[in-house]
């Protein structure tokens, strides 16, 4: 089955008839026209994000849902089959003939690298599950988690640049912002070193999350109150309102109940750190330790 | 004028309040410490303060309080009142809750119990909605009896927004001339202005989240000064004290207060084509999807086709200085899911969906090169083409060979340092990232300023808040 796309012909594959290995390469093949930052590009691999310049592959905001639809483009799933999910003429996919693929709305959120895109395939079921390349993926945990640190050495090596060549009264008022900088890093350092630390920050994310799912629970009792309040009324204008505030409610509901289940997955996967994160993590402390000695020795 | 079985109405929920105040005293607290785990931090030395000026007027006072849930006036009058005063009748402050969201809950029982609480809490209920002749007449009247209370010198609770902040953000621009009438009405009176939130209130929301933790700030300031004889004038005075509470509250707080996003569209960038013809406006439907939600996708295609692409993008640049803006006020939200914030260019309003959370919008830029757009959540006013408000920006060609992160910074602090005459210099700032946004450290300090910066293409832009 081949796609049209202005002059590009697309031969889509069947994700079960390749392993994951070769998937992740198509990805990566597949968003290089969005990639602005070609060093990183070239050397990409499962674990390269998508966004960023420092270590990511420079995709910018625009071209986001490009990375999803350029997946569904270049592959073929069995999972085609529609099945009616809740009431709001919504669906989820089922096994059934072999077609087009198809990233649901919010299934892509965790994809933040090729790896983590091929890992959405075998979660959702359009390849079988692949143990021994899943090891080797970095979780989106510790992808955002190692973002952040990233960019807070990057930021202190420019500061730091800065900094050497000044003199006076400016060298000492820079030289108090890389003071700061530098405490920021070391209070990161002390996050990331201890994963139950880590999980411990992300656990935050993951109350306020459950918390906002609770006050729309609770928004949404409300207006079933006032809507049972008046049932017995003739106020047809009132009630018509309050369905429809009611539909909103639960549409805000179904996006925060999805939300839920994204921090409480990444809280869990910060918690549970394996040898491909901690080599990353290893990594990222190493070279941000040394920034922070240049920083101390600068300031 | 209120008629004769109004006075005596009144009169008689007086009695009836003043009869059960203990009793629903304790069933506030009770709801509030036990059932609700929340609690009010250093709130002895607050009431300390506020008692001191309040034992020091004699006259009517008008509560005046910022409004985040549904269930204020409960957490501020537990913030006022101690078990110790709460037998100080004149002072128990006299509430004008809509009736629509109190007078119909539930079933029968429900309703009747919840009814009755609000009698014995002194509610007046108001009707906000209509202009038929009973509504208006219904409004009129719950004023006179708040008149009245006040010049028997009593206490009333308004909120001076009229309604719940949908941004979560007191606006000091859009004052409600209501309470200048009121002052008017009871010059004797005092306003006790009182800002209450917790540290975890990042939005508006129907009840707070269990085991909040809330602090509170308050003055007593005149009704009334010599020299106001409009309502607007005291109602302005009024929203300013609030604002100037909101700040002081935020100056302790670890959220921060400015919360302002942008981003720059190069309307030129081949890629942005690779889905939407700019002539025709045909659009890969399923691309269309992924961005737009059912209602902008009904406005987006009510325009004709040659206006599709730009008006697209809008939408575009709208939702991702929204997403900046949000990710500034606390709220974690995940990048690319762009259906979750609904964008109303019309109204220059975003909605983040999950939440309810409201911002302003503005666009600075708009023509056929390229789009740049403002969002505020807080912090300050966003502008509009006659007047500009507290955000500043620049939009500027990206040089060639130069890296677009890289540029946008450098440019950024050399713009913040060029409207500062204390800063002078950008070498005196620094880029930081702060829960993965960019902030701007000045004297060691990492700043409030509401910091965002955004590049495409060919552009590089970037945005300040000064408020």
């Amino acid at each position: 089955m081949a796609f049209k796309r202005k002059e590009t012909v697309i031969e889509a594959t069947d994700l079960n008839s390749i392993p994951p290995e070769e998937a992740e390469k198509r990805i990566i093949a597949g968003v290089k026209k969005y990639a602005t930052h070609e060093a990183n590009f070239a050397k990409a691999d499962a674990n390269t994000p998508y966004l960023g310049h420092i270590i990511g592959m420079g995709i910018e905001s625009s071209n986001l849902a490009d990375i999803t639809m350029s997946i569904e483009r270049q592959f073929l799933t069995k999972m085609t089959q529609r099945v009616p999910a809740g009431d709001g003429g919504e669906f989820k996919l089922a096994s059934g003939e072999l077609g087009k693929l198809r990233i649901l709305d919010g299934q892509d959120a965790l994809a933040a690298t090729p790896g983590l895109s091929v890992k959405m395939l075998m979660d959702l079921g359009h390849m079988s599950r692949n143990d021994a390349y899943l090891q080797k993926v970095v979780s989106f945990a510790y992808i955002t988690a190692l973002g952040d640190g990233w960019r807070m050495n990057d930021a202190l090596r420019k500061m730091l640049a800065k900094v050497e060549k000044l003199s006076g009264a400016e060298r000492e008022e820079a030289a108090a912002n890389l003071k700061t900088m530098a405490q920021q890093a070391r209070d990161y350092l002390a996050q990331i070193a201890d994963a139950a630390v880590l999980a411990a920050s992300r656990r935050k994310t993951y109350d306020n999350d459950k918390a906002a799912v609770d006050s729309l629970s609770r928004e949404l009792s409300v207006v079933s109150d006032k809507l049972k309040g008046l049932s017995a009324g003739n106020d047809s204008g009132e009630i018509a309102r309050l369905r429809s505030e009611e539909a909103e409610i639960k549409t805000r509901l179904k996006m925060a109940q999805a939300k839920l289940r994204v921090s409480q997955e990444v809280a869990t996967q910060a918690g549970n750190r394996r040898a491909v994160e901690q080599a990353k993590v290893d990594e990222l402390r190493g070279l941000l330790a040394q920034t922070i000695a240049l920083a101390e020795k600068a300031g | 004028m209120l008629e004769r079985r109004d006075l005596s109405a009144l009169r008689r929920q007086k009695l009836w309040s003043a009869a059960f105040s203990w009793l629903t005293y304790a069933w506030v607290i009770a709801a509030c410490k036990l059932y609700f785990g929340y609690s009010i931090s250093d709130v002895e030395r607050f009431r300390e303060d506020i008692w001191r000026k309040l034992d020091a007027h004699d006259g009517p006072v008008i509560w005046a309080a910022n409004h985040l849930t549904l269930i204020d006036s409960f957490l501020v009058f537990w913030a006022i009142f101690p078990w110790r005063r709460s037998m100080t009748m004149r002072l128990i402050p006299w509430s004008t809750p809509e009736y629509k969201n109190y007078y119909n809950l539930g079933g029968p029982i429900k309703k009747r119990l919840v009814r009755s609480l609000m009698y014995l809490c002194r509610c007046i209920p108001f009707k906000r909605d209509g202009e038929d002749e009973a509504a208006v007449r219904w409004r009129e009247t719950a004023y006179a009896k708040c008149v009245e209370i006040l010049r028997e010198g009593g206490a009333v609770f308004v909120y001076p927004e009229a309604g719940r902040s949908r941004s979560g953000w007191f606006n000091r621009r859009k004052p409600k001339d209501f309470l200048g009438r009121m002052a008017l009405d009871a010059p004797k009176a005092a306003f006790l202005c009182v800002y209450l939130r917790g540290d975890r209130q990042l939005y508006t929301t129907a009840i707070p989240d269990k085991g909040e933790r809330f602090r509170v700030v308050g003055d007593l300031v005149p009704a009334v000064l010599p020299a106001e004889t409009t309502p607007r004038q005291i109602s302005q005075r009024l929203f300013d004290t609030l604002d100037g509470l909101q700040n002081r509250w935020f100056a302790a707080s670890p959220l921060r207060r400015c919360c302002g996003g942008n981003d720059v569209v190069d309307l030129r960038f081949p890629l942005l084509q690779e889905n939407m013809d700019p002539v025709s406006g045909e659009a890969d439907e399923q691309w269309l999807d992924k961005h737009l939600t059912p209602r902008e996708r009904l406005a987006w295609e009510a325009l004709p086709a040659e206006k599709r692409f730009a008006e697209f993008w809008r939408y575009f640049a709208a939702k991702e200085a929204a997403h900046k803006a949000l990710v500034q006020s606390g709220l974690i939200v995940a990048h690319g899911l762009f259906t979750l914030i609904e964008v109303d260019l019309f109204r220059r309003k975003a909605l983040h969906r999950p939440t309810g959370a409201e911002l302003d919008i503005l666009f600075t830029d708009d023509d056929a090169e390229k789009l740049h757009c403002l969002a505020v959540l807080r912090g300050g006013w966003i502008g509009n083409e006659d007047e500009p408000g507290d955000v500043l920006w620049r939009v500027e060609e990206l040089p060639a060979g130069r890296a677009p992160g890289e540029y946008v910074r450098e440019r950024c602090l050399r713009f913040i340092a060029e409207s500062n005459d204390e800063i002078a210099t950008a070498d005196k700032l620094a880029f930081s990232d702060v829960g993965g946004t960019p902030a701007v450290v000045y004297r060691g300090k990492i700043q409030d300023w509401g910091v965002s910066i955004s590049h495409g293409g060919r552009f590089v832009a970037c945005s300040f808040m000064i408020s």
